[in-house]
């Protein structure tokens, strides 16, 4: 039965679903962060990313380790390589959590925007709920969820591009309008933590049917972003 | 062994424990009680699947609880369940896969410290040679086992430390074994340190 290859395609797993617990903490840290505008909570969201960085090096280790000393083939194959594609997209969204923070350093003394505070509350509660539905479809190998993140993103990037016209508005007050602009970023971000929940649903998608295909077509369709 | 091939030499000393047990006055009968060996053919005795196991331990005395022993020894081997009913059978009966496993509880039956097997799995079908691999999984964590093979995803699997052997042919002809690399198992899949190691379990060889 090979229990050593077993024990460790479970363990990298186990690996893997704990990155992504990081991965929502730091997230949530940091729109806390942003949402109080407080500075210390932002410090620890990028001192965090280490946590994430490590795990990150864990996982590929480990995967490297599994592709030499157990030659992988068929299902495992494509679970190892499904692996080592998310847990890419969870270091990225650690990433993006970092960049978020220190975007909330970099504007402390600006009266927030509330429209927009309360637009990036909404979306990330909604890149939360991507993560972990992401999160669960891998770990039960679910279809159906990993589908339903497309438009879950959908919602996310309606979001982000009305973000755009929120901070056009701010035009008048330079010091907002600056704050506007970095707020942008931190609509960017969001939105992109939500496009790599969907590359991992495509990594779940391929790992149960062994196609590989983009869930949706960047160059096709779509909205431009804003 | 080595003193049955002519013109065979061994430089250096093998340590077991601090003693050299190439050096005199090693007895080779206590040597065998601590190491024990398998081969890469089976070769199970014309004996009943019991007498087999008992064989060693009779040698040496250990009379006392045979019986445990027999099973305790066929228990680890993984072999006890599918033997249990039929020990007074001839160990000849047994399948290929079944018999080396039966050889590794016969070894196993003294207790020795050290378990060499050599190319235990290269004449058995895949699916003995993966309860073999699995077997060697568990034994390892009472047992320290050294095992030979040419088959790189073998070691790749099983090792936990590998070494790379190979031959070193000089001018004159002369032919001399030599140890390239030792390392961690994973190191020398990953990460080789000499080329001629890179070469080898890249399938790139000479």
């Amino acid at each position: 039965m090979r229990l050593s290859f077993q024990e460790g395609l479970d363990q990298v797993q186990a690996a893997l679903q704990e990155e992504g617990e990081l991965v929502l903490r730091a997230l949530r840290g940091a729109l806390n962060a942003l949402w109080a505008q407080d500075l210390e909570l932002a410090d620890e969201v990028i001192a965090f990313d280490d946590e994430i960085d490590a795990m990150y090096f864990d996982v590929q280790e480990r995967l490297e380790v599994l592709l030499a000393r157990q030659t992988p083939v068929a299902s495992d194959l494509r679970l190892v390589l499904a692996l080592l594609h998310s847990n890419l997209h969870l270091e990225r969204m650690g990433d993006y959590c970092v960049t978020i923070a220190k975007l909330t350093k970099l504007v402390p003394d600006v009266e927030p925007e509330h429209k927009l505070v309360d637009a990036f509350s909404d979306m990330g509660a909604r890149a939360e709920g991507m993560l972990r539905v992401a999160l669960d479809a891998f770990a039960t190998r679910d279809l159906e969820r990993a589908t339903s993140l497309v438009e879950l993103d959908e919602l996310i990037d309606r979001s982000n591009r009305r973000v755009v016209g929120q901070v056009l508005a701010l035009a008048a007050d330079p010091e907002r309008l600056e704050w506007g602009l970095r707020m942008i970023t931190v609509s960017r971000c969001l939105e992109r933590i939500g496009d790599h929940a969907v590359d991992i649903g495509e990594q779940v998608a391929y790992l149960v049917t062994g196609e590989f295909r983009e869930f949706t077509d960047a160059s096709r369709g779509g909205e431009p972003l804003g | 062994m080595n003193d049955l091939i002519p013109g065979a030499r061994v430089d250096g000393e093998l340590l077991y424990h601090g003693q050299d047990l190439y050096g005199a006055g090693v007895d080779p009968v206590s040597v065998r009680r601590w190491i024990g060996m398998v081969f890469q053919k089976p070769n199970p005795f014309p004996k009943s699947i019991y007498d087999n196991i008992a064989w060693g331990p009779r040698t040496l005395g250990m009379r006392k609880g045979l019986d445990e022993r027999v099973e305790r020894a066929l228990t680890q081997a993984a072999l006890w369940d599918e033997v249990k009913n039929r020990l007074k059978r001839s160990a000849l009966a047994l399948s290929g896969g079944q018999q080396q496993r039966l050889c590794i509880a016969r070894a196993l039956a003294v207790e020795p410290e050290v378990i060499l097997l050599d190319e235990p799995a290269s004449a058995l079908d895949p699916i003995a040679t993966s309860s073999i691999e699995d077997l060697i999984h568990e034994l390892k964590r009472d047992y320290t086992i050294v095992i030979v093979t040419h088959n790189m995803q073998q070691a790749a699997r099983v090792a936990d430390l590998t070494a790379f052997f190979s031959l070193d042919v000089r001018d004159d002809g002369a032919r001399t074994g030599i140890l390239v690399e030792y390392d961690e198992t994973q190191k020398i899949f990953t990460q080789p340190g000499d080329p001629r190691t890179e070469g080898y379990v890249t399938g790139r060889f000479g």
